[in-house]
């Protein structure tokens, strides 16, 4: 009986490990799928965006390496200027409920006001299943996906990884580089970057 | 009470995010023409952490700006063994608790005798627990200038014994590593002479391996064989791998190993 009992536990094990070893995204290859509640109330699904470029925005308010691309006002122009130009640009929120960046739904509204914040919408993902799936390891890491739905870039915003605002105006901007060459029609020079910023902070994320 | 410090080994620490920041010297004065060192003092709260060289899959290390006098030349600062940091899915590497960066200096041969030698820094550091802080610091101390380096100064001493201690060390010359390349990983076997039951590798440069994945190591009779899996962000072949080995002990060592060619098998 006891023994029994196991089986499903070592089989949710197996499932863990298989997900996590399988599905991770991959540059060159299909974006996992996924559907999200935004803080909107609305449901949003990857497929649904087939047709269009995609922007993933790992997020968390309390990140100085976010703070940076906020407070200067550089997240809020990207954002601006690729949905105008027919991107959909998802920020996501990772962070598990008790954990630093954990956000209402209201929350995060209020903030995307405050911050005169553009996405197309903020996805609340407190599960981490839309991180997992993505290996998002930090915010800001940014995933670039192309209108047939292949992962085309993944890593860091820029080439500074630091805290600092004044690093903002002299960075190259990974992400609009990704678009700009993709659009054009044009390989895109750099693909995978190491993402910088604070780590994502998951359920599994210690105290 | 102030205690104005003319020359000193020791200015007051500074205070930074959750800790203290001091810059000390393990020399009370120096000389022209000779090496020298001083060393970055971590003091840290409970629970918070700073990062190594490569601070791993987040975060930064700590960067240093000198401002020298003439004649004053900085070296590259000398980095502890690190210690594994964050969760099963996002690993970091850095220090927790205290950490001393050593900072080796040259004295050129036309640095003025007689005039203290002002020196300073300005540090960025950023500092974590569940959340990140950054924080920046601007050091100086004065060291007198004579015609021989002193001995080691005795307040700062121990400072400089135990960063020596947690500094990783050159590996025997008579250990032998091969690096080869497997399918999605590198197989790091050592050659050491005796079987090696623990073995943890810390990559000095970011984006070769995967921070997080475990290594596995097979013991064999002569050491290991430890299989470090690749990073998904290494998308170009290495010529080689640097970083540091802890061995059972806490013993660590600095190792570069050139990567064989594919399947040859080497001893």
């Amino acid at each position: 009986m006891k023994r029994l009992m196991l089986y499903p536990i070592l089989i949710a094990l197996l499932l863990c490990t298989a997900s996590k070893l399988f599905s991770a995204a991959k540059v060159g290859e299909a974006a996992p799928e996924f559907t999200a509640t935004a803080s909107d109330g609305k449901s949003y699904r990857l497929s649904d965006y087939r047709g269009k470029y995609v922007v993933l925005e790992w997020h968390n308010n309390g990140c100085p390496y976010v703070g940076k691309h906020y407070k200067s006002g550089n997240m809020q122009r990207l954002q601006k200027e690729w949905t105008g130009r027919g991107v959909a640009w998802f920020t996501i929120l990772s962070s598990a409920p008790g954990q630093q960046g954990y956000v209402t739904a209201s929350e995060e509204n209020e903030y995307v006001r405050k911050m005169q914040a553009a996405p197309t919408a903020a996805l609340l993902d407190p599960s981490g299943q839309v991180g997992h799936l993505y290996d998002a390891k930090t915010s800001p890491q940014m995933v670039v996906i192309n209108p047939q739905g292949v992962v085309i870039y993944d890593g860091a915003i820029d080439d500074k990884p630091t805290t600092d605002l004044e690093d903002v105006p002299g960075a190259t901007n990974y992400v609009s580089l990704a678009l700009e060459q993709a659009m054009a029609g044009k390989q895109v020079a750099t693909t995978t970057t190491r993402p910088y910023g604070c780590s994502v902070k998951y359920a599994d994320s210690g105290h | 009470m102030l205690l104005a410090c003319a020359t000193c080994a020791r200015a007051e620490s500074t205070a930074i995010p959750h800790g203290t920041l001091e810059l000390v010297a393990e020399n009370q004065w120096i000389a022209a023409g000779h090496d020298f060192n001083l060393g970055l003092h971590f003091e840290l709260e409970s629970g918070w952490h700073i990062y190594w060289v490569n601070p791993g899959d987040s975060g930064e290390p700590p960067r240093v700006k000198w401002q020298l006098p003439e004649g004053v030349i900085a070296g590259a600062l000398q980095w502890p063994t690190p210690r594994r940091l964050g969760t099963p899915s996002i690993v970091d590497f850095g220090y927790q608790d205290a950490v001393t960066l050593i900072a080796p200096m040259h004295a050129q041969v036309n640095l003025v005798l007689g005039q203290p030698a002002g020196i300073a820094a300005q540090v960025k550091v950023l500092v974590c627990r569940e959340m990140c802080i950054p924080g920046s610091a601007q050091l100086s101390l004065v060291l007198a200038v004579k015609s021989e380096l002193s001995a080691p100064e005795a307040r700062t001493r121990n400072l400089f014994i135990a960063a020596r201690k947690s500094m990783p060390r050159t590996a025997p010359t008579n250990w032998k590593f091969t690096l080869d390349e497997e399918k999605g990983a590198f197989v790091l076997t050592a050659n050491v002479g005796h079987e090696i039951t623990q073995a943890a590798f810390f990559p000095l440069a970011e984006s070769q391996i995967s921070n997080a994945a475990a290594q596995k190591l097979a013991p064999t009779a002569a050491g290991f064989r430890l299989t470090l899996q690749k990073s998904d962000q290494l998308l170009k072949p290495i010529e080689r791998l640097k970083g540091v080995l802890v061995l059972s002990g806490g013993q660590s060592y600095l190792i570069d190993v050139r990567v064989g060619k594919t399947g040859t098998a080497k001893s």
